[in-house]
């Protein structure tokens, strides 16, 4: 087989997005959906075929033929690594997911919904392969504006607007950030090649690298929502469309972790990612913070794709922790979390979007008792909570056990055990209180918060009575696929190598100037059913406990209803959600500023 | 007095970059919050020039001077270019949601627009 040149999944969504823009006026809609569906299916294939390729060695593509002469990177290159080309075949398989899900509906605005979201995979693809400071860049900003305009597509209503405009003004601040540091060190090393960056760098470690490494960090983890940038996300996740909070949720969010690895694995290796830098400390710090706040927010919430977007915050924090650690093992145990989080959370909120189209609402106290006759429907949200309390088979507890096992120190190993748990437990039990009072009608109708009221115009004209399986299908398929890494073997072998061979910055530079490379794939480590059971059972246990005390706590007495407190104003955090963005961006910058002190002033 | 002058422009897009972002911060008009943010995004303009700067260079065009004659940088020129297509392209996208918004909500003020919070 051969493998395909790695500059095609990005050109040709993007040549498809170019003619279904133009010709849209002149398609007919089925005409129209089924190029769309065939591009994403072509991709996923170009993809997938791109990953088989850089099994053994990373792929490098220069475009228009520029290599590099001696030291000297003249052109823009991509290098495809089993990660990126990993990353870009998720990215082209929640698409595919996405466009049979919105086969024939997702009015609002459809005709422009297709070809932002070919742009938006073509963005993706790119920015997980791509070789290049300046091109990951252009890539990001690609992505955030397919984003933009894709979040705020329903623009008959106010409330898409504000999302949207809210979710752009932080990441364009975010992308100037990003230029600031790129600017930085070009100033330092005159180079925008990753890898040539890294080899000109070592290990310099002054005042001007932290600075650029400061400024890049901070613009990433704006777009990876770690607390506290993460104020734009649930106001983008709860107005967009269905299969674009799936792409959003599943994977936009987790590149943003997934540059600042890359850059401070190929370009910043050896001065931030000594074994007790400053660096993973920092990450450590606003990874936990991002747990807890997320968590808590998460149970505070009964707007169900907001319940679902502060889950992915908290997720994301705790992936975060796994970058923080940062051994091959944590790396491995970062994407086998990433993929099965992917899936659970694409799965649910699909299985939301099945719930606004058959009962045309997303607000937990309307939705009341409404779901009792949706049997299928109430399986899939029930055990997409499960998955995300990460008990067994679900890929979230293999995940998570290799992140907990790669950390050697006592007090790391339990501090990480704890935020994982919590983790687990909170968005666990958001989800099942969620499904006990939508699908079983226990309880009561609880409280009916602000963002709660704020609903979503359907998708289709009234009430449906029917669920088509173009929607139930997708949604099956991800909830499946969430507990594909435990149940399939080859997955974790094939996870360790790609953590490996991320994490090999001598490799990475060595195949940039087309130098010779030895590599001999070490053993992978085992997880251990029986400590991944029990965890996951307990935090599902704790889940269920939780979400019945909030269910529940009318019957109980007086003194033991704490459970309103967790569920109602929840003083300060939800007084921080301001939906004002100068708010927003005001803590993006207090995070600037904690992330860069802490750079500069910890050991 | 040269390390002043390198260190100049670092400080004047730093005081700029904060302009826009008070400006972001306290906007109480939606159309000012965008202008701000393009504020914000001339800093990297200033950056990006002070990078690029050679004393005594000419401009990057090598149709017509001999190898050798000094230039400024003109990788930061391709940077900064692209930077004012992608940018634009933001701004206008926001602008359009602005127009949208006024359509729809009849204000143009972030604080009556807050449907959502908490």
């Amino acid at each position: 087989m051969i493998t395909p040149s790695p500059a095609l999944p990005i050109a040709v969504p993007l040549v498809a997005a170019a003619f279904l823009a133009g010709l849209r006026k002149f398609l007919r809609r089925w005409l129209a959906d089924l190029i769309a569906t065939a591009t994403a299916a072509a991709n996923l294939w170009l993809c997938a075929a791109l990953l088989r390729g850089s099994w053994h060695s990373n792929i490098v593509y220069w475009f228009g033929n520029w290599f590099p002469r001696g030291r000297i990177v003249v052109g823009i290159g991509f290098e495809v690594d089993p990660v990126g080309a990993g990353l870009a075949t998720l990215a082209c398989l929640l698409t595919l997911l996405g466009f049979i899900y919105s086969w024939r509906i997702t009015d609002s605005g459809r005709d422009l919904f297709q070809p932002l979201m070919l742009i938006f995979m073509a963005a993706m693809c790119g920015f997980a392969m791509t070789a290049d400071l300046f091109n990951l860049f252009v890539f990001f900003e690609l992505m955030s504006t397919a984003a933009f305009a894709l979040c705020g597509l329903k623009t008959h209503e106010p409330a898409p607007l504000q999302g949207a405009f809210n979710f752009a003004v932080t990441n364009t601040v975010g992308a100037f950030l990003i230029l600031t540091g790129i600017a930085l060190v070009y100033a330092v090393t005159g180079a925008l090649n990753m890898a040539q960056i890294g080899f000109l760098l070592g290990s310099r470690h002054d005042l001007l690298v932290i600075a650029a490494a400061a400024f890049l960090c901070s613009g990433f983890l704006i777009k990876a929502a770690i607390a506290p940038f993460h104020f734009w996300l649930p106001d983008a996740h709860s107005v967009a469309p269905t299969p674009v909070c799936v792409l959003f949720s599943g994977l936009m969010v987790e590149l943003g972790a997934f540059a600042v690895l890359r850059m401070t694995s190929v370009m910043f290796g050896q001065s931030l990612l000594q074994p007790h830098s400053a660096f993973r400390s920092t990450l450590l710090l606003l990874g936990s913070l991002t747990v807890v706040w997320g968590g808590l927010m998460c149970f505070a919430e009964h707007h169900l794709k907001r319940v679902l977007a502060f889950s992915t915050i908290s997720h994301g924090g705790a992936m975060l922790l796994g970058v923080a650690i940062g051994t091959p093992a944590a790396i491995t145990g970062w994407l086998t979390y990433l993929f099965a989080h992917a899936m659970a959370k694409a799965g649910l909120f699909f299985t939301a979007g099945i719930l606004l189209h058959r009962l045309q609402s997303m607000s937990e106290p309307q939705l009341f008792k409404r779901g009792r006759s949706l049997r299928f429907t109430a399986a899939l949200w029930l055990l997409g909570g499960i998955a995300l309390a990460a008990l067994p088979p679900f890929g979230l507890s293999n995940g998570e056990d290799l992140i907990e096992s790669a950390t050697h120190a006592h007090a790391l190993h339990l501090w990480v055990t704890l935020m994982f748990f919590f983790t687990s437990a909170m968005t666990g039990a958001a989800v099942l209180r969620v499904g006990m009072r939508v699908f079983f009608g226990l309880g009561d109708a609880g409280p009916a918060d602000r963002a709660a009221q704020i609903d979503e115009a359907p998708d289709g004209p009234e009430e449906q009575h029917r669920i088509p399986a173009r929607m139930f299908l997708p949604a099956a398929l991800c909830i499946a696929l969430s507990a594909a890494p435990a149940c399939i073997p080859g997955f974790g072998r094939w996870f360790f190598n790609a953590a490996h061979r991320f994490l090999a910055q001598s490799l990475y530079i060595a195949r940039i100037y087309a130098q010779p490379t030895h590599y001999v794939l070490p053993s992978a480590p085992h997880s251990d059913l029986g400590s991944t059971l029990m965890h996951g059972a307990i935090a599902v246990v704790c889940a269920l406990l939780l979400a019945s005390w909030a269910v529940f706590h009318l019957a109980l007495p007086r003194g033991f209803r704490g459970a309103t407190h967790l569920e109602g104003p929840m003083f300060p955090l939800r007084k921080l959600q301001s939906g004002h963005p100068g708010d927003y961006v005001v803590w993006c910058m207090v995070g600037f500023v904690l992330l860069g002190g802490c750079l500069f002033l910890l050991p | 007095m040269s390390q002043i002058a390198h260190i100049f422009p670092f400080l004047v897009a730093g005081w700029v970059f904060l302009c826009g972002l008070y400006g972001i911060a306290t906007s109480r008009h939606l159309v000012h919050t965008v202008i701000s943010l393009a504020v914000v995004q001339t800093s990297t303009y200033v950056l990006l020039l002070n990078i690029g700067f050679r004393t005594g260079g000419a401009a990057p065009v090598f149709a017509d001077i001999s190898p050798g004659i000094t230039t400024v940088d003109p990788i930061v020129q391709a940077l900064m270019l692209t930077d004012v297509v992608v940018e634009a392209t933001v701004m206008a996208l926001l602008l359009a949601m602005v127009v949208k918004a006024y359509e729809k909500a009849g204000t143009l003020s972030p604080d009556d627009l807050r449907l959502m919070r908490g």
